[in-house]
């Protein structure tokens, strides 16, 4: 997208669109700051002073300017972001990024109305400044504030053995080396390989206007390979990357060889790959990273935010009929070390493990806290926000479908001709239209029942509703995708999960060649 | 913050040098920007925001990192300067890394770009809650119209650089910008429509009834939307579209790209290798540009020239590193593209369009930098004898990017003026789309 200088107004201006990509690396990396890492990276036992340099006095105080015009909520959110990135190219590593963001988020909300302000400075003086500028939103009395501040324990779904703070950078470039070394010596064909790897580690406390605490430590790593291959003078590439909260230990030799032969499967075979005819056809959707279509023909569509203003082409949906018996789609924040699980979401709630649609009926919403005191019901975890710059939304976790009655093969034998998409780049939905499109960067042609070709570079589109209407075959083989996906919404992006059985939806939209 | 931004990027260098690097580049911003919306007649959000950040490039005995924080503290910065410089270290040897060439940043044109607007720093709340609400007012009468948002949004930055090798620079710019989103009912179905514009100074803002009407008349061409044809036809890109699909055509013409391997471009410069009826010319010096600027993130020095020369490719995008590991050298970043304009609108040439699709937004799709393959979704009407006809969506179109551009037959002379990319309307013969 063309351009403006400010990416916040563009996510609203786009409001009605909403993107899972996988360029998605958007957090910052980070090296120690002035804030003193706790020893063993375990939760400090006053996490205010330890990883803030505040104390509580300093959180009533501002507390009660952000609500001295009222509050039905109101919350602090500290963050504390280290990241380091490490680039290579040509056979050098050629670059180290490292970088430190910080700040407050100070929000207040009455009805369904948000104050919202920031401060990168953790003074006094700086939040209270921040507070005032939030409190404006509203016009009545003071908000009754905490008796006291009570630290509520937290589930441990990504503690690390070594937390990234006490990983020097002599033991991160061994992993670079190696993927690159896998890579050239993979297959003759390949010509350059890139690898980009990152890790960070970020500190989140969270103070509410109910007298919770909360306090969150979370990591993310992603390694990343890509490709170039040339024959007879054709040239390809084509990438490859894992992602997840997850240590140093998690990359051992046989992931990362796992790793540069999937860049490299992925890249050679796109020398023999060929465009489907275009139009409308069966699409089997491979196991894992295909959870895509789900995210967009479903998951955004179900964040009550949009429902709550009727703007979601699913908001008078619930309870009714979408899909056969054997769906059922799931929004989960609880597995543990996937890019998409979360201890506690960037309000204070618990996450929770959420069913979207429960055997063919449309059964819940993602709700933040807003949407859940507009429906009545309890929230379920799933506000989010890319950083203490960013106002919360209802927003996914991970995403898949359950197991169903069918196998692979059986899928596959029925089809006559189609397509199976395998691997994917980005995906984006119209949430009032229900249409969406993911796009298949690799895949395989389907004739009489058998894998005949390869395919490349074709976008799917489809209506959402019509799409789980047509899925016709699960199979029993569902898997979550380890890749680094990041959604985009309104401006902001969040570390996201998908996964997906082998599944068959009877016809689709698919790019192709009219030739 | 006493310290001034010059004062702060030169005493980083200076602490870059004292920990051991060999050369530093430092640069600075501050920012501050206002988000208000409204929606159904009330108000939404207020969002205010005032970063700080400092980044640092920096080499270190023939390595070389870059490294970022918005902690200003005196005690942090030191620290986070000392432990970059080490970091830095750590990685191998590169001859390309070298600092760039100090004579690069002489000749830096000596113009005001006027991207300062003293009337946007001055906007109140009640100024800019007003503007939001003049959009929402004309949102609301429509029977069909479920919920309606209008906002406003308006920033002021100033940043500022220095390296060790001589180079210091202070740029700065204000924004404004308004927009409106709708939602409608069409039979279960509810499209959404928006238009957003804005401009660096506060007398060049779009109008904030004119935004909501063109919001709502788009979405409301929307309603009774089918699935569009499987055909192979004239492709006619609304202005408001079409930038993007330039963009993607221009963004592997990058040294990394092409360095890796993985550009279209490869050994291309000055073949004509699109339709000669494409040319563009970068401009860093527009002024009041999203993008202007006389100075690029290394300091070299920028002048208006031609990138795309009746279809041939007249310039890469290199930066210092990857121009010296393709032999060539640094060109300056590109910043705001303006495609020549063509003699006739978008009613002319749909006018003179006797069937074909005419697009008004993409949705999702992907390309490939290497081959130029590209798949991508999206939305508009069918064009019947030179009328814009029944809309439909659910489409992609499908092709190679270089052979698709070699069937540009027509450029409009109406570029969309709320963006850094100006392209006008674009005219495409033989596209393939997929649809029902």
């Amino acid at each position: 997208m063309s351009t403006p200088t400010r990416r916040g107004f563009i996510g609203w201006s786009m409001a009605g669109a909403a993107a899972l990509s996988m360029p998605g690396f958007l957090a910052a990396c980070k090296q120690e700051g002035v804030v003193e890492a706790a020893a063993t990276g375990a939760i400090p036992e006053n996490p205010f002073l330890a990883w803030f340099n505040i104390d509580e006095s300093v959180i009533r105080t501002v507390l009660a300017e952000l609500t001295s015009r009222g509050a039905d909520h109101a919350e602090l959110y500290f963050q504390h972001t280290r990241s380091n990135s490490i680039g290579m190219e040509d056979g050098i590593i050629h670059k180290a990024n490292t970088s430190v963001d910080q700040g407050v988020g100070l929000r207040v909300v009455i009805g369904d109305q948000v104050g919202y302000a920031f401060t990168e400075e953790l003074t006094r003086e700086a939040m209270l400044g921040a507070a005032r500028t939030a409190a404006a939103i509203a016009q009545s009395g003071a908000a009754v504030q905490p008796q006291s501040f009570s630290v509520q324990a937290l589930g441990g779904l990504y503690a690390l053995n070594v937390p990234w703070a006490e990983v020097g950078v002599d033991s991160k470039l061994p992993i670079l080396t190696k993927v690159d070394g896998f890579a050239r010596a993979g297959d003759p064909r390949v010509k350059k390989v890139s690898v980009s790897y990152s890790d960070s580690d970020t500190r989140i406390l969270i103070a509410t206007l109910d007298g919770r605490i909360m306090v969150d430590q979370r990591p993310m790593t992603r390694l990343w390979c890509t490709t170039t291959a040339e024959q007879n003078g054709k040239t390809v590439s084509q990438s490859a990357n894992i992602a997840g909260r997850r240590g140093i230990d998690w990359y051992t030799d046989q992931e990362l060889k796992d790793l540069a032969k999937r860049a490299i499967d992925r890249t050679v075979i796109l020398f023999d790959a060929v465009r489907p005819p275009a139009g409308e056809m069966p699409v089997i959707l491979a196991a894992g990273a295909s959870g895509i279509l789900l995210h967009e023909a479903i998951g955004h569509g179900m964040e009550a935010d949009f429902n709550r203003k009727g703007t979601s082409i699913y908001s008078s949906m619930l309870g009714q009929k979408v899909a056969p018996d054997f769906v059922t789609i799931v929004d989960n924040g609880t597995q543990p070390n996937l890019r998409g699980a979360l201890n506690v979401d960037d309000e204070g709630n618990p996450t929770e493990r959420t069913e979207l649609v429960k055997n063919g009926v449309l059964n819940s919403y993602l709700h933040d806290r807003i949407s859940a005191k507009h429906y009545g019901v309890t929230p379920t975890g799933s506000g989010r926000r890319q950083s203490f710059r960013h106002v919360i939304q209802p927003r996914m976790r991970s995403t898949y479908m359950e197991n169903g009655p069918h196998t692979r093969e059986e899928i596959i034998a029925s089809v006559k001709k189609g397509i199976i998409a395998e691997t994917f780049t980005n995906g984006q939905v119209a949430i009032g239209a229900g249409d969406f499109t993911f796009y298949v960067k690799n895949g395989w042609l389907v004739e009489d029942g058998k894998i005949t070709a390869p395919i490349k570079d074709v976008n799917i589109i489809g209506n959402g509703p019509d799409a789980l209407r047509k899925v016709t075959m699960v199979a029993n083989d569902t898997t979550i995708d380890i890749g680094g996906w990041t959604c985009g919404k309104n401006g902001q992006g969040v570390p996201v999960s998908q996964g997906m059985p082998t599944t068959l939806v009877s016809a689709m939209t698919v790019g192709g060649s009219n030739g | 913050m006493a310290e001034s931004l010059n004062a702060l990027v030169s005493r980083a260098v200076s602490m870059a040098q004292e920990a051991g690097a060999s050369d530093a580049c430092a640069s600075a911003s501050r920012s501050r920007e206002v988000e208000t919306t409204v929606r159904d007649g009330a108000l939404e959000t207020v969002k205010d925001a005032t970063s700080n950040s400092l980044s640092m490039r920096l080499w270190v005995d023939g390595r070389y990192g870059s490294h970022s924080t918005n902690d200003l503290r005196e005690d942090s910065l030191k620290r986070f300067i000392a432990d970059a410089v080490a970091l830095t270290r750590a990685v191998q040897v590169d001859a390309h890394r070298v600092v760039p060439d100090p004579s690069l940043f002489e000749g830096r044109a000596e113009v005001d770009l006027d991207l300062v607007d003293a009337g946007v720093q001055a906007l109140t709340r009640e100024e800019r809650l007003a503007l939001a609400m003049a959009q929402n007012a004309v949102l609301k009468d429509n029977p069909k119209i479920i919920s309606a948002t209008s906002g406003v949004s308006d920033s002021t930055n100033r940043s500022a650089m220095a390296s060790s090798n001589g180079f210091t620079g202070e740029h700065g710019g204000t924004s404004l910008w308004l927009g409106s989103e709708v939602t409608v009912e069409d039979d279960g179905k509810k499209p959404e429509g928006w238009m957003w514009g804005g401009a660096r100074h506060r007398a060049d803002a779009p109008d904030p009834v004119q935004i909501a009407n063109t919001a709502l008349s788009r979405v409301l061409a929307r309603i009774g939307s089918v699935k569009g044809p499987t055909a192979r036809t004239t492709m006619v890109l609304d202005p408001s579209v079409s930038g993007s699909l330039v963009s993607r055509l221009m963004r592997p013409a990058s040294g990394r790209s092409l360095s890796q391997g993985r550009s279209f471009w490869e050994n291309t410069l000055g073949e004509r290798t699109v339709n000669e009826a494409l040319t563009i010319i970068d401009d860093p010096l527009l002024p009041r540009g999203f993008r202007s600027r006389t100075w690029d993130g290394e300091g070299i020095a920028l002048k208006r020239r031609e990138i795309m020369q009746k279809g041939a490719l007249a310039a890469y995008n290199l930066d210092t590193y990857y121009g010296s590991k393709l032999g060539m050298k640094p060109t300056g970043s590109w910043t705001n593209m303006i495609v020549e304009p063509g003699s006739r609108d978008l009613a002319a040439l749909i006018g003179a369009t006797k069937s074909g699709i005419y697009v008004t937004g993409w949705l999702g799709g992907n390309s490939d930098s290497t081959t130029g393959d590209f798949s991508l979704g999206l939305r508009g009407h069918r064009i019947e004898n030179g009328a814009i006809g029944a809309p439909v969506g659910e489409m992609n179109i499908t092709g190679n990017l270089l052979e698709l551009f070699q069937g540009l037959v027509e450029v409009g002379n109406d570029p969309w003026p709320y963006s850094s990319l100006r392209c006008p309307t674009l005219v495409f013969e033989n596209v393939d789309f997929a649809g029902a």
